[in-house]
């Protein structure tokens, strides 16, 4: 017995290949469903911690692939929903850009808001609205929620809109209630205010309104709600301090109302008068 | 320990090689057998024995993972172990230029055993197994000969050698 292990010691490299050359010979002669058994038993057994991280780098390579793929998507998405977003603000403008047209019994040009002041408070906006829409200088400008300034300057294809946020801006107004009329006025654009006599009966809350005194803009439009008062500089007056509707900072479609200064045909008279005395 | 980590890193990175950037060097559609390459040495530096079972071993793994013929593999690896190990460092020491023959002739004998397995199984005819080898293992054992030829004569006349 032990002559039998001495021998195949010492020609060990000859019953090594004779053992593999026969397992794999095996292998090669068994039929397909046996080969599939033995490849199914090595896979789980000798070649198992292989196949293990084989299928851990195929796994981490699709998990980098799926991230990628992910990280494309998220982008995708992303800019599909912020574009829904900004159709659906849009969508919600219009609406109220179209309940002021069945609102307002005026001739009124719709506008974008294309260029604003380059200034942290931006006094003026150019509107893509012009002459050849119509537009002429001091024609009044409403936002979806109320006043929101005056024609100033008129081209072709694009106006230039004076915001009551201007300090040169004065805007005659009238309180809702009783018809108390005064100027709306800013000092820095920020904060606009009535001046009132001390015995006006106006309380926080009450709706300012355009007077229609001022030949520009027509009576009755929104202006904002009176949020508290405070004392003038002159004893005589109080000023009673206003929220305006209209945002000015959101500012982005406004109407044009297509009505000429109620005073242009006063001056042609006036300028006459002016021509026959020279 | 540290022998067999060595030379599983390397058959490691031969694999990994094959299945990547030798690609890139390939002459028409043939490109170099890094992983008998690497059997070689070992069979070289270590003998028939070693050879024999890493040979089964190596084949036998690239039977599972690709779509050969369960133990077609394992066969003409165990049989380029043998014959590679036959020659081995411990019994003659050859020279580089012999080397780069054993090793074309260790790739004939490859593909010889990989077809014969072929032919066993599927009863295929021996004409097309034979311009197979004609077309395919001539070239490919070639330029395998030759890249590794560049490593024998690094090994014999260039490698820097440290005494103390």
């Amino acid at each position: 017995m032990f002559w039998i292990l001495r021998f195949i010691a010492s020609h060990r490299a000859a019953f090594s290949y004779i053992l593999t050359a026969l397992l794999s010979l095996w292998m090669i002669s068994s039929g397909p469903v046996h080969q599939a058994k033995i490849a199914r038993g090595l896979t789980i057994s000798v070649f198992y911690p292989f196949h293990l991280a084989l299928s851990l780098s195929s796994h981490v390579k699709n998990i980098f692939a799926e991230n990628k793929r992910l990280r494309s998507e998220v982008a995708a998405l992303t800019m599909r929903l912020s574009r829904i977003e900004e159709e659906a603000a849009e969508n919600q403008r219009l609406r109220q850009l179209l309940d002021i047209v069945e609102t307002y019994p005026y001739d009124l040009v719709p506008a974008r808001v294309v260029l604003r002041e380059p200034s942290n408070l931006f006094r003026s906006v150019v509107i893509d609205a012009g002459k050849k829409h119509g537009i002429s200088s001091f024609m009044p400008v409403i936002g979806t929620k109320g006043v929101a300034g005056k024609v100033i300057q008129v081209l072709p294809g694009i106006s230039q809109v004076q915001l009551l946020q201007d300090p040169s801006a004065r805007t005659s107004v009238m309180l809702k209630e009783n018809r108390t009329v005064g100027i709306l006025e800013t000092e820095n654009g920020r904060e606009y205010f009535v001046r009132f006599r001390p015995h006006v009966n106006c309380a926080q809350g009450d709706t300012v309104l355009t007077s229609g005194k001022g030949g520009i803009f027509p009576s009755g439009l929104n202006v904002g709600v009176i949020k508290g008062f405070k004392e003038d500089t002159d004893p005589l007056f109080k000023r009673a301090y206003i929220d305006p509707f209209v945002d000015f900072g959101h500012l982005e479609n406004v109407f044009v109302l297509r009505l000429s200064p109620r005073w242009s045909a006063f001056r042609t008279q006036v300028d006459s008068i002016q021509f026959e005395n020279r | 320990m540290k022998r067999i980590f060595e030379w599983t890193a390397l058959f490691l990175v031969a694999f990994l090689l094959q299945g990547t950037i030798v690609h890139a060097i390939r002459i028409g559609s043939i490109v170099p057998d890094l992983v008998v390459v690497v059997l070689f040495f070992l069979s070289m530096k270590h003998g028939a024995v070693l050879g024999i079972y890493v040979g089964f071993l190596i084949g036998l793994g690239q039977d599972l993972y690709s779509p050969s013929i369960l133990g077609q593999n394992a066969l003409a690896k165990s049989t380029v172990g043998i014959f590679v190990g036959l020659f081995n460092d411990r019994v003659m020491r050859t020279d580089p230029l012999l080397k780069v023959v054993l090793l074309f002739a260790a790739f004939l004998i490859h593909d010889s055993v990989f077809f014969g397995a072929q032919l066993l199984k599927n009863g295929h005819e021996l004409a097309p197994l034979l311009k197979e080898l004609t077309v395919r293992t001539l070239p490919r054992a070639l330029y395998s000969s030759a890249f590794a030829a560049l490593f024998f004569f690094w090994d014999t006349y260039f490698k820097p050698t440290f005494r103390t």
